[in-house]
């Protein structure tokens, strides 16, 4: 009931800025009509600064390539949803309130992580309130198949039978207003699996996680496919808590006693995922690759790994816009405007891309609105006519809320100084 | 039923109790672990050897919590921390002489690691000092629940400022140990940095025990431990040898630091909250107040960690560590070898 009271404040505000007078701009000569919020939700300090900020740069140089959008002033609206470091699905759900509460957020950017997206939906959802991540990729946020018989060569694992909601579970209105630019991590870990099979020869492979959701789920698809491909999983564990785990050797000298070749970890580098990197040194050969998906492509991984860097490969369940034909151009402009190593991240392109889907369905629904400020429901009935080819290549979204992109990007590390780079793109087929 | 069960715990007190939990505990170990050790003995060997390097860490670790307990039954929980601390500590001290992870092993790099690992020790124990003089002896009178809170507290203020000081990701410990592996009969192979580990936390724990048994402030601290008034009366300064307590609790946990950074070379800020818990765990299982009953109890752990993440489902190793200790309290609440605490 509060919808039309809150249309009603949006209108009294639109017309009190429009009297204001005309502030110029670079949108085409209109008057401003008011401000459009998009509002950001990243974690963005601790530990995870180095995720959130490279992210919410993308965002932020998307919004100010734009400016204006229809006469209306285009603003971010930023939240850290990091407490103590840590990203915080309790503080995700405040920040996405506050969003929500202000009327002119028409939509929102973020999360970075899945179990925030988990407890941020419910939210956004109830308000109609389009939600685009750049970074999620757990599966069972958007389909309700957390391992499909189609990757495992077994029957579908239902994302109840895996532990976790199911997507009709996190929309109580029973439609969607969830968008992600990344594909999901069934589809990482067995992107990275071809690609141990057929590009690095690998036969066998031990599979451990750190026992999350993420990890977990990305170490179980990577095992079905692995075993699909005709290679062998010799040793499986998972590690609960295993940011509080030292020691990892006896399983990697279990692992090779067992003939792996190789090692995947599905986990981040926070629970000690390129420790494990670290400590198959002296227990498996040098050349022996270390797997894992984008929790492991990260500045702080190389550090973990130290001397053991160079041999490590990860997934990024979106393209890699270094090797999207016409994005380069974005990516240098980017980088000239912050020429900051730390300043740009995996994500910064996927989140450029977010702002700027976000901005061409809030400029259609703007149109479709008679150039007035549009609601949440019109922006979200324009993101699915979603048509857009940006730095990510061709983007549209399914009626899950998934991109039709589905391509994985496998990074390595080649050489310890220069750190991730980009080494191929893998479509799943 | 009630009886029968006060009778088995009574029995299962004395020495003989112990032989018999050494002995059960040996039996389940054989029965489990035989048929895997004859299937690839020099991996087993290798798991053992992890283990007990593992052990060794807990081990010193758990003689601060155990040395505290025994002395103003405080369960430290800041001690944990005061580990990280002394790995923290240690690592610009050795960044001063530049070692990075291609520095060559040689006598120069034994003598810099054996001087950073004194100021180090020294450092940590100061600070400890500090903790009991401005957090713990205000509240010696007070009910131990005060004392148990306000160690809880303190392990927090130490984890924050060590969080403020080096952040939240891991910081890396130069690996100047060689990965040198030595050969040994029947194709098995122990590193060095495992016989580093093994033999500087046996000659530790060694020097602990002659210490306590031998020197004067040793045994004030014995006489402390067993009564504390009476102590006083025959011209012992409790809080002096409480400090010394506290110092030596640290500079054990200090040493335990610096070889965990050594051999793992990796350590965060709160490292210390799970060490710590399985430290603390050893101090029980062993007996708490027992020198000897803590290092083995750290021991115990790291064996049965590293043979569970080897052999069996590393999820479940928590709940083997945690099931044993329960066993053990259920049977024998005095720990393997008996609690050595103040008398009442």
């Amino acid at each position: 009931m509060r919808f039309p009271k809150m249309l009603a404040g949006v209108a009294v505000a639109s017309v009190l800025l429009a009297a204001c007078g005309n502030s110029g701009g670079g949108g085409g000569g209109s008057s401003n009509k008011g401000t459009i919020k998009i509002g950001v939700d990243l974690p963005e300090s601790g530990a995870e600064t180095s995720n959130g900020i490279p992210t919410l740069n993308g965002v932020e140089f998307a919004v100010n390539q734009v400016k204006t959008v229809d006469g209306f002033t285009l603003s971010v609206d930023n939240l850290d949803d990091a407490v103590n470091g840590v990203h915080d699905p309790q503080k995700g759900a405040q920040n996405v309130q506050q969003f929500v509460d202000d009327t002119k957020v028409l939509g929102v950017i973020g999360p970075f992580n899945s179990n925030v997206a988990r407890a941020e939906i419910p939210i956004t959802n109830r308000a109609h309130l389009v939600q685009i991540s750049p970074a999620n990729t757990n599966q069972c946020l958007t389909k309700t198949v957390y391992i499909p018989q189609s990757l495992s060569g077994v029957a579908d694992v239902t994302c109840q039978a895996a532990g976790l909601p199911a997507p009709a579970d996190l929309r109580p209105t029973g439609t969607n207003n969830y968008f992600r630019v990344a594909t999901t991590d069934d589809n990482q870990g067995p992107a990275m699996s071809d690609y141990a099979y057929n590009t690095l020869k690998l036969t066998k492979v031990a599979v451990a996680s750190d026992a999350e959701a993420y990890g977990k789920g990305i170490a179980d698809t990577f095992s079905a496919r692995f075993t699909k491909d005709n290679g062998t999983v010799v040793k499986r564990q998972d590690f609960p808590n295993a940011s509080h785990i030292s020691d990892f050797r006896s399983f990697l000298r279990a692992a090779v006693a067992a003939g792996a070749q190789g090692v995947y970890f599905g986990g981040t580098d926070s629970n000690n995922a390129c420790v494990v990197r670290n400590q198959m040194t002296g227990i498996f050969p040098d050349a022996a690759p270390f797997m894992g998906g984008d929790g492991i492509v990260t500045g702080q991984c190389i550090k973990d790994a130290a001397s053991r860097a160079v041999g490590m490969y990860g997934t990024v369940a979106t393209v890699a816009a270094e090797k999207v034909p016409g994005a380069s151009s974005t990516i240098s402009a980017f980088k000239s405007a912050h020429p900051n190593a730390s300043d740009y991240g995996a994500y910064t392109m996927p989140a450029y891309d977010c702002a700027k889907i976000l901005i061409a369905a809030i400029d259609k629904a703007i149109k479709a609105n008679n150039g007035n400020m549009p609601t949440r429901q019109q922006v979200l009935d324009q993101m699915y006519k979603t048509d857009y080819t940006g730095v990510l290549g061709h983007t549209g979204f399914d009626s899950n809320g998934d991109t039709t992109n589905k391509a994985i990007t496998v990074y390595a590390v080649k050489d310890a100084t220069t750190g991730w780079e980009v080494d191929t793109v893998v479509t799943l087929t | 039923m009630v009886a029968a069960w006060k009778g088995t715990r009574t029995a299962l007190s004395g020495t003989a109790g112990t032989w018999l939990f050494v002995g059960v505990a040996t039996l389940i170990l054989l029965i489990l672990l035989v048929p895997k050790a004859v299937g690839n003995p020099p991996f087993f060997f290798q798991i053992l050897v992890y283990g007990l390097a593992d052990g060794a860490i807990y081990a010193l670790i758990a003689l601060g919590y155990t040395m505290v307990y025994g002395i103003i039954e405080l369960i430290n929980f800041a001690h944990g921390d005061i580990f990280t601390l002394g790995a923290f500590i240690a690592i610009p001290l050795v960044g001063i002489f530049g070692f990075t992870d291609a520095t060559p092993f040689s006598l120069g790099v034994v003598v810099v690691l054996l001087g950073v690992t004194v100021v180090t020790m020294a450092i940590d124990g100061g600070i400890n000092i500090l903790i009991e003089r401005l957090a713990y002896r205000p509240l010696r009178n007070a009910p131990r629940l005060a004392l148990l809170i306000t160690a809880v507290g303190m392990s927090f203020v130490l984890e924050g400022a060590m969080y403020l000081w080096r952040g939240a990701n891991n910081v890396h410990f130069p690996d100047v140990l060689p990965e040198t592996r030595i050969n040994l009969p029947g194709g098995a192979s122990i590193g060095v940095k495992d016989v580093v580990v093994i033999v500087s936390a046996v000659v530790l724990v060694s020097l602990l025990n002659l210490f306590t048994d031998r020197s004067k402030l040793g045994k004030a601290m014995r006489a402390t431990a067993q009564d504390r008034e009476a102590s006083q009366l025959m011209g012992i300064n409790i809080n002096r040898t409480i400090a010394a307590t506290f110092f030596i609790g640290a500079a054990l946990a200090a040493a335990g630091g610096i070889i965990f950074g050594l051999y793992f070379n990796n350590i965060r800020f709160d490292e210390g909250f799970t060490a710590g818990l399985y430290a603390f765990t050893a101090a029980v299982f062993g007996g708490i107040g027992n020198i000897q009953g803590a290092a083995l109890g750290g021991l115990f752990i790291g064996l049965v960690a590293s043979f569970s993440n080897a052999y069996f489902q590393a999820a479940l190793t928590d709940v083997w560590i945690f099931a044993i200790l329960i066993l053990v309290l259920v049977f024998r609440p005095t720990g393997l070898l008996g609690m050595q605490v103040p008398e009442k």
